[in-house]
């Protein structure tokens, strides 16, 4: 690629860079009306500049500032995005033709890095290596001709998608690896799904720019009246926030496209703070009222939790790979393809795109070892080479292999495997944390404090969904164990997330369990092998949940932030087009055939029925999905039926009720089509045709998937079997089957919404008294909150109890008899100083002063006195001689 | 009569005079009065001196020089006194020694 050439993957980095400049102005302009604003009333000039940016009033402008920004980086993703499907398919065509030279033996050099320049250098090495062979040369030669230049066009169009750019040099003790290990970077590497979710973010993003200036309109006034926070003289009255909450937006929508841009985990880590510090201040919007403010710290520290482990995971990795880029990390800890001759094998398994595991044979001082090959099982697993020496070798089964302690970029390493499983938890509690997944769901469901549009591009679409994103994207990292932890975990999840909707009356409480319920499918997906189902799921749920929160959001205006759904009903003839959108959401969640969900949701379930089918024992893992499906219908057109149709439950809400200005409709509309429409491929009846979901698997799907992993086959270890061939066979042979089983069940679900609900042929008030544990069990969220609070914040705050205690009474008591003696010490001192001390130099004083005071009375002034003082002394004097004299015996 | 009883006179005289400058200095509260005292002292001074030269060839010379240096000295002493004296009145309209004062302990 020429030096100067655009690389057209700047375009992301533009789409990126956009909202963080709005942020900017946003937060400057803010600053200085705030600045401004005490002195607007006495200065002429300061008043002239302040009423220029806007004065006391907030005004408009703000928002579309931001709206700008955010529109503007969504044409860029789209332009970046069409670009990239036109080149995609040439790069992947060149990757395919290279691997396959690479797993043909007769040249000898391994070009499976990612730098230009390192590939020549590599090229010089293996030529300088072949000058020595002399004859060999040419024919060697021959054969490399052909796969060094497709190595170069594959670099060249690879380039024009990444780049990084060095950061900060921080030299861990422990790499030898100095060129690269011990720097940070910031990079940025578009691949299929990158592309896909900046395109879905900044759409549902603009989208939702576009309906806040709707739905916050209310903070466009000089003074808010907040109707739920309660002073001694009545509702608290503050200003409107109204320029805030684009800010805000703004600076979130930055960091989420960082977050998807990032070719390393240091720069994912960075930006996955930034969400939820995002998130934090859009749920605490409104952070007068005390629930509000409760749930924004209950996020943010639930959050804490789960970073605790990403930063566990983030270390370990760090510390054995010197590393945080993604594609060098997948290099270190799955074995490449090939070696120097060719494929590589374990017995007779391809041990390519797997974890390959041994035992510690010998250790030498220096901490390197000789590590015995064995087939998947084994205490320590192999660091592979990231840059592939001139020659090298793979290991071979049942032979010993040279591990380094703290392996150069060209040398072999080892991990304790257990280690690697720890580090893949922790990222995994990261993404648990950020996905409110069991059990840390708990925040979600309280986030929904937040102004409607947060919650849902936050809150459904966007935010929530980077734990799915993150573990998606660091998938070959994940050992078995970890991934059978996260099936587990959604699985649980989706279950326990879904029966918990089914009794909620808030209409956005309905809504934030099923958001729960539905990540967890998608790491129910990721969990079991289907990647691109989770991933696609992730994308057609980002449109239909945000346009159901949207809906929300518009009923939610219109009954005048009335938010349960016990005084609604019967709304559809008042707000046509949000309840007919609405119902689009609706239908697609619920997985009707040909929306959107269904393309998703059916893959999801055929993969865990594929996984349920080679391991007979965790049947858990597809009966829980299948019958969530049905309870996620149910509730779905339970609340559609509550809010919109039969009889209004309370009048004052239904006369007041009016449909949302064009703002807020359009959004509407616009996702409703995509809800529908996102997942079409052809031909539209089989769902595993989907187009997108078509372009992830084929394009950006990791290759463990393909090849699972290798697993001991005597019953050692953790009994599972991820053999993912096996898996996708049958998933791909039962599609049928469970096709028809899911659509019974989701038919099911409707039936009995249809019953209870629209017919009222039964009443739910019945069934509520029929089964009153049950419904108190599920009212309390299966009571999450009171059992964290008497296992977890009790013990707490009973310790730090104790703590003040022992603050209070033994380290306060002992303090305070230590001043006490100190006081009384420094009280004798004090006497002694004052007595003796002073007293001896006040003597001399005194003394001093006495006799000058008697001294002065000599001192008469008169002229007279003196001459006669003096003609005295001088007789004294004379007399005195003459005594002396006589005395002495003179004459 | 011999030198020396001859001696003795003039040192009663000297003495006496000194004597009389004395008290006067010590007894008068006029100004100028104490001045008198002075000359009568330093004269008292000056008889010693000369009958020490008459009386003493060791002390020739050096009694008459001593006695003129004294009559120098009191011209010199008696201008500066009186100007004092003079500056004295024009502070305190009076020249009574009693109310110079200011100098008291």
């Amino acid at each position: 690629m020429p030096e100067n050439e655009l690389q057209p993957g700047l375009l992301f980095v533009v789409a990126t860079l956009l909202p963080i400049a709005s942020f900017t102005i946003l937060l400057l302009w803010g600053a200085i009306r705030w600045a401004l604003r005490p002195y607007a009333s006495d200065n002429a000039t300061v008043k002239t500049i302040f009423e220029g940016l806007g004065g006391a009033v907030p005004g408009q402008a703000p928002a579309y500032v931001a709206t700008a920004a955010i529109g503007l980086a969504f044409l860029c993703s789209f332009a970046g995005f069409c670009i990239f499907l036109a080149e995609v398919g040439e790069m992947h065509e060149l990757k395919h033709k290279l691997d396959h030279a690479k797993l043909h033996p007769g040249h000898h050099d391994d070009h499976d890095h990612d730098k230009n320049e390192k590939a020549k250098h590599n090229e010089q090495k293996v030529d300088k290596a072949k000058d020595a062979k002399g004859e060999e040369k040419k024919k060697v030669d021959a054969a490399k001709q052909a796969p060094r230049n497709l190595q170069g066009e594959y670099n060249a169009l690879k380039n024009r998608w990444e780049g990084a750019w060095d950061w900060a040099r921080v030299f861990p003790k422990s790499t030898h690896d100095s060129a690269r290990g011990s720097i940070l970077q910031i990079g940025f590497r578009i691949d299929m799904l990158a592309a896909v979710m900046f395109v879905m973010v900044t759409f549902i993003a603009t989208l939702i720019h576009l309906f806040s200036i709707g739905y916050m309109s209310d903070e466009l006034q000089k003074e808010v009246e907040d109707h739920e926070v309660h002073t001694a003289h009545g509702h608290y009255h503050r200003r409107g926030r109204f320029g805030r909450f684009f800010m805000f937006l703004s600076l979130f929508c930055f960091s989420m496209l960082n977050l998807i841009l990032a070719d390393n985990l240091f720069q994912i880590f960075v930006s996955w703070e930034l969400v939820g510090i995002c998130s934090f201040l859009l749920i605490g919007f409104y952070f007068e009222r005390t629930s509000a403010s409760n749930a924004a710290n209950k996020a943010f520290i639930t959050n804490r939790i789960g970073d605790a482990g990403f930063i566990i995971g983030l270390l370990i990795f760090w510390t054995y790979f010197g590393t945080f880029n993604f594609q060098e990390i997948f290099a270190r800890v799955r074995a490449p393809e090939a070696d120097s001759h060719g494929a590589i094998k374990l017995g007779k398994e391809s041990a390519g795109h797997k974890i390959v595991r041994g035992n510690l044979v010998k250790k030498y001082p220096d901490g390197s070892a000789s590590i015995k090959v064995e087939n998947g099982v084994g205490d320590v697993a192999f660091i592979f080479p990231r840059e592939t020496p001139g020659h090298f070798d793979a290991p071979r089964l049942g032979r010993e292999k040279y591990a380094y302690h703290d392996p150069a970029p060209t040398q072999y390493g080892y991990i304790p495997y257990w280690l690697l499983i720890v580090g893949g938890l922790g990222i995994f509690l990261g993404c648990v944390g950020k996905s409110a997944q069991f059990p840390l769901q708990v925040w979600l469901p309280d986030a929904m404090e937040g102004p409607t549009p947060v919650s849902a591009l936050i809150h459904a679409a966007t935010m929530v969904a980077a734990g799915v994103y993150l573990v998606g994207r660091c998938y070959p990292l994940f050992t078995v164990e970890v991934l059978l932890t996260i099936a587990y975990v959604g699985a649980i999840t989706l279950f326990v997330a879904a029966s918990i909707a089914v009794v909620m009356t808030d209409i956005k409480k309905v809504l934030a369990y099923s958001t729960v319920s539905q990540l967890g499918y998608m790491m129910l997906a990721l969990g079991v092998g289907g990647w691109t189902a989770g991933l696609l799921h992730l994308l057609t749920h980002a449109f239909f949940k945000a346009l159901l929160f949207l809906g929300s959001g518009s009923v939610i205006y219109g009954c005048h932030h009335q938010q349960d759904m016990l005084k609604m009903g019967g709304l559809y003839p008042k707000m046509k087009i949000t309840a007919l959108t609405m119902l689009m959401g609706v239908l697609a969640i619920a997985g009707t055939p040909f929306f959107s969900g269904w393309y998703s949701k059916d893959e999801i379930l055929a993969g865990a029925f594929g996984f349920f089918m080679v391991n007979k024992h965790h049947f858990l893992l597809f009966l829980l999905p299948l019958v969530t499906a049905g309870i996620t219908t149910f509730y779905m057109f339970r609340m559609w039926f509550m809010t919109f149709t039969g009889k209004p439950r309370d009048e004052h809400v239904y006369d007041h009720a009016h449909e949302s200005p064009w703002p807020m409709t359009v959004p509407l509309i616009l996702l409703a089509i995509l809800s529908v429409g996102v997942a079409w491929g052809w031909p539209p009846h089989e769902p595993s045709h989907s187009w997108l979901g078509h372009q992830l698997h084929h394009y950006s799907q990791p290759k463990t998937v393909e090849f699972g992993d290798l697993v001991d086959d005597h019953g050692h270890g953790i009994p599972v079997d991820v053999d993912f061939v096996a898996e996708n066979r049958s998933a791909l042979e039962n599609h049928a089957i469970v096709g028809f089983l899911a659509l019974g069940v989701v038919g099911i679900g409707l039936a009995f919404a249809l019953v209870l609900y629209y017919y009222g042929v039964l009443d739910p008030e019945d069934a509520k008294e029929q089964f009153p544990g049950v419904h108190r069990f599920l009212m309390n969220k299966w009571c999450f909150d009171e059992f964290y609070s008497a296992a977890l914040v009790r013990p707490a705050l009973q310790i730090a109890h104790w703590c003040r205690n022992v603050d209070t009474y033994a380290i306060d008591g002992f303090l305070n008899l230590v001043g006490h003696w100190t006081v009384l010490t420094s009280a004798w001192s004090g006497r002694f100083d004052r007595g003796i001390i002073d007293g001896s130099v006040n003597l001399l004083a005194d003394v001093s002063y006495a006799i000058g005071s008697w001294l002065r009375n000599v001192q008469t002034g008169y002229l007279r006195s003196y001459i006669l003082f003096l003609a005295l002394a001088a007789m004294g004097v004379w007399i005195l001689l003459y005594a002396w004299a006589s005395a002495l015996g003179a004459p | 009569m011999n030198p020396a009883e001859q001696l003795n006179l003039y040192l009663a005289l000297g003495a006496l005079l000194f004597v009389c400058g004395v008290v006067c200095m010590a007894t008068k509260r006029n100004a100028i009065g104490v001045l008198i005292g002075v000359e009568l002292v330093l004269n008292g001074a000056n008889v010693n001196f000369v009958a020490f030269s008459r009386y003493n060839p060791a002390f020739e010379i050096e009694g008459m020089i001593f006695a003129l240096f004294v009559i120098v000295m009191a011209a010199g002493e008696a201008a500066v006194a009186l100007a004092i004296v003079l500056n004295f009145y024009n502070n305190h309209t009076t020249v009574d020694v009693d109310s110079a004062e200011e100098l008291k302990g």
